[in-house]
């Protein structure tokens, strides 16, 4: 397990990039130096103890030589909102980098990297390292609408290719992102890697196309949380792991926290 | 010699108050221990705290075989506190002392196992087990689970009845010699009658609270937003309860209370220990602040020195009425 660090950092820039949806800046240098694409932050979202428990969230961006590091949310709730109501400079209580992040093999030549909504959050410092390898990297945005299509300047910007379906059709293609997915590979652009992050029926769905296809697929889940450092075994998703004497499948809850957050999508018990 | 040296030792600021307690036996640094379930096995927190300044570490509840646990959600914010329904899911007794107690060896704190079983002879078979290995893998005592309300079989089932658990901490009792602390339910009638029968069936000391059950809903699927249903409240908000309990319990009985329950800063702690706790626990606060049990050990000493107390045994059951 990597070290994870408590500590109080500053808040640098807060930007509404869509409706409700809020980039933070941090300056974290410990965290900025050690941190991986896929890792996450815990955050105490209030300054009293209401809400009581952090709340996880990933980090977007790394910036090692400046020692920032990025966080891109939803407010939904009561921490996310409290969240997008700190102020530039003020101090934030955080813990990280946390989970053991997205596994890039050296390999690889072309990666797909898929988004649903505000789960594009941990994609982008993939992206941003997947491209620094030189690998060639077809992004796929899912969105209810244009106006929360998040991401896709900052990944054409890295140089990735970018294609986005919205559910109203109001932008791009008129669809699910699943069925982009299915064309790409259709059309005879196969992946090595399918890496994505969004709702779990997506994910699920991705889970069975990169099955057919037969290209590995790795996965960010998502579970509530408490202590967020596997101490509490509250965050856990189930798991196929195979015997390797007995050649039978077991099936194993794994904390998402530091087990995960990222799962190769054929173990993940998706009917659950 | 330097007067102002002496009026120093006036002043009481030269010496330091005792923090030294003994609970069944077992001689602490100071008063505050981990919660079971809150702390995993100790190292899950050694990147944040010095495990060393710690009075004791209770580790998370295990069982004979490993346990799968409930399937998820398992955990979800309430009005200041949380409910949990993990279902003690944990590695078994072997692992335990194969992969986990290994690594607390270096640390010269001490160690208690949170035992749970479906059946007497499960918890016999444990404290056995425990207490062949107890010297060479520095086990310290044994806190009886007897109220988790996560699981079907066994668990709460122990501790909502005076005569199951006189049999069950008697039957431990008859089996090993290693202190037995007995961990008991808030979800009961009337808790004395409990505590008086795990003191006279052999327990060393008694702790309390364990969750109390609850539940919460999600309005728009209308479904539990946990997957168990129900789940064990802890946290803040029931620390009132927990702190009332300790008192019944403390007048009671005459073995040590451990006083656990919501406790996230000092003042929790000072509360419980006025109310009659020789040592407190600290659990779901862990969780909010990985440096908490820390933050309350050295915030004990500060009162202890601003209020020319010399001795953390003074204050325990001090509670004036
Ligand atoms: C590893 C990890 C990384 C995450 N990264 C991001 C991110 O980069 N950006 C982002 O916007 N969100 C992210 N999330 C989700 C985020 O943690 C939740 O939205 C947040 O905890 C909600 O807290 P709240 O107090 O605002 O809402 P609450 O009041 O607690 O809940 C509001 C709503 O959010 C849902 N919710 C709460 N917690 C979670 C959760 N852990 N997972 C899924 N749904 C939840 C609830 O069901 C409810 O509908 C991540 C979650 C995990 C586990
Ligand atoms: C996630 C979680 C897991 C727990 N697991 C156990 C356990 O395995 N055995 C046990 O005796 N108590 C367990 N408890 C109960 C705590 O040890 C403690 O009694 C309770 O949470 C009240 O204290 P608190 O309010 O400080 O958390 C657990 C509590 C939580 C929140
Ligand atoms: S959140 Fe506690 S184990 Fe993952």
């Amino acid at each position: 397990m990597n070290f994870i660090y408590n500590i109080k950092v500053k808040i640098l820039s807060k930007e509404e990039v869509a409706p409700n949806i809020f980039l933070i800046k941090l300056l974290a240098p410990p965290i900025a130096q050690e941190a991986l694409a896929g890792q996450f932050i815990h955050i105490k979202c209030s300054k009293d103890n209401y809400p009581l428990l952090r709340r996880p969230l990933s980090i977007h961006r790394i910036d090692k030589e400046k020692g920032e590091i990025f966080i891109l949310f939803q407010a939904v709730g009561e921490g996310t909102k409290l969240l997008a109501g700190r102020s530039i400079e003020d101090d934030l209580d955080i813990m990280g980098p946390i989970g053991n992040g997205f596994n890039i093999y050296p390999e690889s030549k072309k990666m797909v990297i898929i988004g649903g909504g505000i789960g594009v959050a941990p994609l982008l410092a993939l992206g941003e390292e997947s491209i620094r390898q030189g690998k060639e990297v077809q992004v796929l945005i899912g969105a209810l609408k244009k106006e929360l299509v998040i991401g896709e300047e900052s990944f054409k910007i890295l140089g990735a290719k970018v294609d986005v379906a919205t559910d109203d059709g109001s932008y791009q293609y008129k669809g699910l992102v699943t069925d982009l997915l299915e064309r790409i590979i259709k059309e005879g652009w196969l992946a090595d890697q399918i890496f994505a992050c969004g709702p779990k029926p997506m994910l699920k769905k991705i889970s069975e196309i990169a099955l057919q296809a037969n290209i590995h697929y790795q996965v960010s889940m998502e579970e509530r949380m408490a202590c967020g450092i596997g101490a509490c075994l509250g965050c856990v998703c189930k798991i196929k792991t195979k015997d390797k004497r007995e050649y039978k499948v077991k099936y194993e809850y794994k904390r998402v926290c530091v087990d995960g957050p990222v799962f190769t999508g054929s173990e993940v018990v998706w009917n659950d | 010699m330097d007067p102002s040296s002496q009026e120093v030792r006036w002043s009481g600021m030269i010496d330091k108050p005792n923090l030294e307690v003994e609970v069944a036996g077992i001689k602490l640094k100071n008063p505050v221990m981990t919660a079971s379930g809150t702390f995993g096995y100790g190292e899950e927190f050694s990147p944040f705290i010095d495990l060393d300044k710690l009075g004791a570490m209770v580790l998370k509840g295990i069982t004979l075989k490993p346990k799968m646990g409930n399937p998820p959600p398992r955990v979800i914010e309430t009005p200041s506190g949380m409910l949990n329904s993990i279902g003690l899911q944990n590695v078994g007794v072997e692992m335990l002392i194969k992969e986990k107690l290994p690594y607390l060896q270096k640390f010269n704190t001490p160690v208690i196992i949170n035992i749970s079983g479906d059946t007497i002879e499960e918890y016999i078979e444990l404290a056995r087990r425990l207490g062949e290995v107890s010297k060479e893998m520095g086990v310290a005592g044994l806190e009886i689970n007897i109220s988790c309300p996560n699981v079907k079989k066994g668990g709460m089932v122990w501790g909502t009845d005076a005569k199951a658990t006189y049999k069950i901490i008697n039957s431990i009792r008859k089996t090993t010699p290693l202190p037995l602390i007995a961990k008991l339910t808030p979800n009961v009638t009337d808790i004395k009658t409990i505590a008086q029968a795990a003191e006279e069936a052999g327990a060393d000391a008694l702790s309390l609270i364990n969750t109390l059950v609850g539940m919460a809903i999600d309005i728009d699927s209308r479904r539990p937003k946990l997957a168990n249903i129900s789940g064990g409240l802890s946290g803040p908000a029931v620390k009132p309860v927990a702190l009332w309990l300790v008192w019944q319990v403390f007048q009671t009985v005459n073995i040590p209370v451990i006083g656990i329950g919501g406790i996230i800063k000092v003042e929790d702690a000072l509360e419980f220990i006025i109310a009659g706790a020789r040592v407190i626990e600290i659990g779901t606060a862990n969780f909010v602040n990985p440096h908490v049990t820390i933050d309350i050990i050295e915030g004990i000493e500060k009162y202890l020195t601003e209020n020319n107390i010399k001795d953390v045994n003074e204050l325990v059951g001090s509670m004036k009425i």
